[in-house]
């Protein structure tokens, strides 16, 4: 293996050591990287990086303006989703509005019915009431008589002498 | 077959344009060599990847164009949180740096030669961004520019050697960037070559049989190790670039918005 590489490293070299320090290439290449650097430099500076660049500006200028419109569209979404949110609130109050307007009616009306339908109900109370007292009246007008009756009838039947049925009538009031 | 792991960073001539004497390089080959082929081609990558991914831009991107934003939006948004909204200004020099030498780095692992392995490639893209922010320091801010060795709230007696540090540590960027890119190149692929060379010779060597047939099991070993060094040289060359997109965009940062924090 060393005599291999030994073998290989043996390769003729007219000068020696590294070929990039025999000067008399220099001049040859330098010049010629030269020419080619200010070309590709003059090409780059003047064709393709203004062609990029142009491209770039105007991918900015489109991105810009779709974020720009979409912009626009959202709040005119947003007035739009305002708009209809205050419309719903309107409709919701002048709902609550009619709902408790109807409930008011509705409930004064029922108020009057009753109190009409009170009154109705007072007044035949009152009526029944003065019926009844009537008819007790005239029960106890009854009941006196019959007491008057009995009473002279006992009176006669204890003493057997007549009575004035006006003064028994009186005892009974009095009793 | 030669395994030497050095042969791969070899500049080889494909057509030769014949020898000059320049005042810095001195003597130089001018010639297309295989690393001007791998360079072309990283570039022609470069482009055809651009050209596919912003030919029919939308807005709502298709593959390439995906592909091509994220790295684009990668590097965007380096630079601007690096160097703030000046960063945009800055960004096509971050961007082709970034995306230079991912084309390179990626193409390394696909070619035999790596051109981002050349300390001549390194080297060069580390003076390119230092030049730039000594440009761009200098225009900006004229002498003002040499604030940037003097930060402020230091105390009096220690601002000389904070000076000397500040200024022994922006003369040396450019070979941190360059040395950065080289040495983790040069390191992975000489590794890569040196494991990959193990699978050939010690199979060849089994195939003697007997006891030599020891080596099949170190072949097999070294084998899964070129695949999970393959993988980790993916990460590497991604984020060699990333790196090298990074400390440029830091670099220029510290001129772009010199005296001021941010």
């Amino acid at each position: 293996m060393a005599d291999q590489t030994t073998a290989t490293t043996q390769a003729p070299e007219e000068t020696g050591g590294l070929p990039q320090f025999q000067f008399q290439h220099w001049a040859g290449q330098i010049g010629y990287l030269l020419i080619l650097f200010v070309a590709l430099y003059v090409l780059i500076s003047k064709v393709f990086a203004p062609r990029i660049r142009r491209v770039f500006d105007e991918r900015a200028r489109v991105i810009s303006e779709a974020i720009t419109s979409a912009r626009a569209v959202q709040t005119e979404a947003a007035a739009q989703a305002d708009a209809a949110k205050r419309a719903l609130a309107d409709a919701r109050a002048s709902a609550q509005k009619l709902a408790s307007d109807s409930k008011a009616k509705a409930n004064a009306e029922a108020a009057e019915r009753e109190a009409v339908l009170e009154s109705d109900l007072a007044e035949k109370q009152a009526q029944a009431e003065a019926r009844i007292r009537n008819a007790r009246d005239a029960a106890m007008g009854h009941l006196s008589d019959v007491a008057t009756d009995a009473a002279q009838a006992m009176v006669e039947k204890l003493t057997g002498a007549k009575t004035s049925r006006e003064a028994i009538a009186a005892a009974v009031a009095k009793a | 077959m030669a395994a030497d792991p050095i042969e791969q960073f070899k500049i080889e001539k494909l057509v030769d344009f014949g020898t000059v004497n320049l005042p810095v390089f001195g003597k130089s080959d001018l010639a297309f060599t295989n690393s001007h082929l791998a360079m072309t081609i990283a570039f022609v990558m470069v482009v055809g990847f651009l050209t596919l991914a912003t030919s029919k831009m939308q807005v709502v991107p298709g593959r390439w164009q995906i592909v091509g934003e994220t790295l684009f939006g990668m590097i965007d948004n380096l630079a601007e949180s690096i160097i703030g909204h000046d960063g945009k200004k800055y960004f096509p020099f971050v961007f082709t740096v970034f995306m230079f030498i991912l084309a390179m780095n990626v193409l390394g692992l696909m070619l035999t030669f790596t051109v981002t392995s050349q300390l001549a490639i390194t080297a060069t893209f580390g003076l390119i961004t230092i030049g730039l922010v000594l440009i761009i320091g200098f225009v900006k801010h004229g002498l003002g520019f040499f604030k940037l060795f003097v930060p402020s709230g230091v105390p009096i007696v220690l601002l000389p050697v904070i000076v000397l540090i500040e200024f022994v540590s922006f003369l040396l960027r450019p070979v941190t960037l360059a040395l950065r890119l080289f040495g983790n190149m040069l390191g992975g692929h000489v590794a890569l070559k040196v494991f990959a060379g193990f699978v050939v010779a010690l199979g060849a060597m089994s195939a003697a049989g007997g006891v030599s047939l020891l080596g099949l099991p170190g072949a097999a070993l070294s084998l899964s190790m070129v695949v999970a060094l393959t993988a980790l040289e993916c990460l590497v060359a991604f984020l060699q670039a990333f790196v090298f997109a990074v400390l440029t965009c830091i670099y220029l940062n510290d001129v772009v918005n010199l005296g001021h924090v941010h």
